[in-house]
């Protein structure tokens, strides 16, 4: 009870102390508060640009797996998703169908350390609990905290080293305002991209966040934890940005590579099903029925499409939840928002990339000669 | 000599040039690049002479295991509950696509009397059930909204249908296809019908059709750049709906949109991995037409197998490769169009 008070005076004090107010041991911590201390957020271009959205990262010692919790002010608002890859691990996603009863969700967690990862959410769950958070059901608060996880248990030691409960309790603990820490970092730590290529050809991925915001006060934003089979790509150019690469460095392409019918041939086709898998969430501060959210998310996963090459493949789990905080009084038209979802998503998928820092044979966008 | 030399430079200077993918998976000369490179697939098209409206009617007489993804908002389909892995009916024999909006569907009954007549479908006792599920475009926007594709149109269409390169731009289903309307009719583009294959090394075909009618722009995924949409005012150009949505134009609420297509294989799917081909195949939308699957377009993908190349099928490929193949058909459902008055095409520009 004394921290649920602590952290509502700490949210309120969020303008001068910025960042800060996590006091947990994070290995990877959040934005130094240069970073985090603005009066206004209208700089902050992450997800937690959208009003009433906190967001909290945890990388377990070894820096190669982690877990990442988005988590929502007050009472939750309505949420959705989009699951459109062949190889999911996702927790609570039925109750996101908007013929079911609950359209209030509290937190969403996105996990390294592939099924075992699910667990993170428990420990969401508990410190949601604790600070009286959830759906009421008179007896006690029943959080709503739906999840999906990421596999990299081949990165480090992570085959035996999966984030759990404490991971997704230190997560929402640190969970603030600042600006989202993006690159090698909570369920970005151990993802990779560009898998198609065979052992070693691969780089480095991570988590990757933007916002748009429209002059009337509207804010579109996204996170992800990009762990695609496939090529990062920029959609302003159709440039690959990070993929699979060629002995002399260079990209491979995957968009070549399948046309060679290279794939098909390979006796143990890279990538194997279920090694990969990109998680994230599209928010915005606009009013939506749990309907549209749902119209929010499918749009958002056209970020995807548009980023990754291939996506949606059968070894991805590719999923994507969507948020409306309902903090902006504004006219909401879910094909605008959907459409700049998709774009905030894109945009995501590149900073992932380009903010990862490598790993020992797995290079990232910043490590590559110029 | 000179000749010789002369064409391996042509060659290698196509090969050079990313989106020239859309020259060498479409439009060859004296190669069908088309939905009816797939053996046992023909595609018939009749356009109404009344105003611009069609039919588009695709056969596969031998039967396909089909599936499909709808993930546009404002959908007008028929038959397409079937087509989930989870339900009986596992082949099909055709698909309508037309325009007319939700009047368009009744095109799919001319198919069935068409097909029924040549026995073809499903044995039911000593009859046979053809199964034909459809889609439709809405286009009544389009000249007088009172004439619309019927059964006639699908009849006729199926009559037409043959395994020659399908006829792109602005026939059957694609005749009163536009594109680019976020500033209304009065800046948007003419749009039509595109198709485009890709032949892999060990004979796999992947294939695609598209009928275009988005209230996005077309943009070629190669290069980002826009290819048909909201014209600009007062000057030559795009507005770029990614632009205007920033900007804040009006509420996206125009209905005239849907884009449907089909994407074949000849590969042996399952009908688990039929709709998981149509899922994918959607990223083509996605990658080529911005903004995409709005509350006011009801895209739909047919996805068909017709199992001439048996064995294993290897998803990744097949699945990533028709992404790539849909968009290409997009872009040439555009750059194929013709104008029609106030609404000009791609070659009508410049």
């Amino acid at each position: 009870m004394k921290r649920y008070a602590l952290s509502l005076v700490c949210a309120a004090c969020l303008s001068t102390d910025g960042g800060l107010r996590s006091t947990s041991n994070v290995v990877q911590a959040f934005r130094p508060a240069t970073a985090g201390a603005q009066s206004d957020t209208s700089s902050n271009t992450t997800l937690t640009a959208v009003d009433g959205i906190k967001v909290g990262s945890f990388t377990l010692p070894g820096g190669t797996t982690g877990c990442t919790v988005i988590l929502v002010d007050g009472e939750g608002v309505p949420g959705g998703v989009s699951q459109r890859g062949g190889a999911p691990g996702t927790r609570e996603t039925d109750l996101l169908n908007p013929l079911n009863m609950v359209d209030k969700v509290n937190a969403v967690v996105l996990s390294g350390g592939s099924a075992f990862g699910l667990d993170t959410a428990t420990g969401t769950v508990k410190w949601l609990e604790e600070h009286h958070i959830g759906w009421d059901v008179r007896v006690t608060r029943v959080p709503i905290v739906p999840a999906a996880i990421l596999f990299d248990l081949p990165i480090g030691n992570n085959a035996r080293n999966h984030p759990g409960p404490d991971c997704g309790y230190k997560a929402v603990e640190s969970a603030t305002t600042a600006p989202v820490t993006m690159g090698t970092v909570g369920a970005g730590a151990g993802a990779t991209v560009g898998k198609m290529g065979g052992a070693g050809t691969s780089m480095k991925g991570g988590l990757g966040s933007a916002a748009l915001r429209m002059p009337n006060g509207l804010v579109v934003a996204a996170i992800v934890a990009v762990n695609a089979a496939g090529d990062i790509l920029d959609p302003d150019t159709g440039k690959v940005i990070a993929g699979a690469r060629k002995a002399d460095g260079t990209f491979a392409d995957a968009r070549t590579l399948l046309r060679s019918g290279a794939l098909a041939q390979r006796r143990a086709p890279a990538p194997r099903a279920v090694e990969n898998t990109t998680i994230g969430l599209v928010a915005t501060n606009a009013k939506l029925t749990k309907a549209e959210v749902s119209r929010m998310a499918l749009m958002g996963d056209d970020g995807y499409a548009r980023a990754i090459f291939p996506s949606h493949t059968m070894g991805d789990g590719d999923t994507v939840f969507s948020l409306a905080t309902g903090k902006w009084d504004g006219q909401a038209d879910v094909s605008l928002i959907g459409a700049l979802a998709a774009d905030a998503m894109a945009r995501a998928l590149v900073q992932a990339v380009t903010q990862a820092t490598g790993l020992p044979n797995i290079p990232a966008v910043r490590d590559l000669k110029k | 000599m000179k000749l010789w030399m002369f064409a391996v430079l042509a060659l290698a200077a196509t090969a050079e040039l990313a989106p020239k993918r859309q020259q060498r998976e479409g439009g060859r000369p004296g190669v069908n690049n088309t939905l009816t490179a797939i053996p046992g697939i023909k595609v018939g098209h009749h356009t109404l002479t009344e105003r611009p409206t069609g039919c588009t009617v695709v056969l596969i007489e031998g039967g396909a295991t089909a599936s499909v993804d709808v993930r546009g908002a404002a959908p007008a389909t028929r038959d397409t509950d079937l087509l989930n892995p989870a339900k009986m009916v596992e082949q099909i024999q055709g698909i309508a696509l037309s325009g007319g909006s939700t009047f368009g569907l009744s095109t799919a009954d001319g198919v069935l009397k068409y097909l029924e007549e040549k026995n073809v479908g499903i044995a039911y006792g000593r009859r046979r059930i053809p199964i034909v599920p459809g889609a439709s475009i809405f286009d009544l926007g389009v000249g007088d909204a009172s004439v619309r594709p019927t059964a006639d149109c699908g009849y006729r269409a199926a009559q037409a249908a043959t395994d020659a390169a399908v006829v792109e731009g602005s026939v059957g289903a694609g005749t009163g296809a536009t594109l680019g309307k976020l500033g209304g009719m009065e800046r948007a583009m003419k749009s039509g019908v595109g198709s485009a294959a890709i032949v892999m090394p060990d004979g796999v075909i992947i294939a695609a059709l598209v009928v275009v009618n988005p209230v996005g722009d077309v943009i070629d995924p190669a290069t980002g750049k826009i290819v048909a949409g909201v014209r600009a005012e007062g000057r030559p150009g795009f507005a770029d709906a990614r632009v205007m949505m920033r900007s804040g134009v009006p509420r996206v609420n125009r209905g005239d949109n849907s884009t449907i297509g089909v994407i074949a294989t000849n590969a042996t799917l399952t009908k688990a991995q039929a709709s998981y081909l149509a899922q994918m195949t959607d990223d083509g939308y996605a990658r080529a037409i911005w903004p995409i699957h709005t509350m006011v377009d009801g895209d739909t993908v047919f996805a068909i197998a017709t199992g001439g190349k048996p064995g294993a099928p290897d998803m990744m490929t097949i699945g990533a490769l028709a992404a790539d193949v849909m968009a290409t058909a997009v872009v040439r459902a555009a750059t194929q169009a013709t104008g029609l008055p106030n609404l000009p095409a791609v070659r009508d520009l410049k």
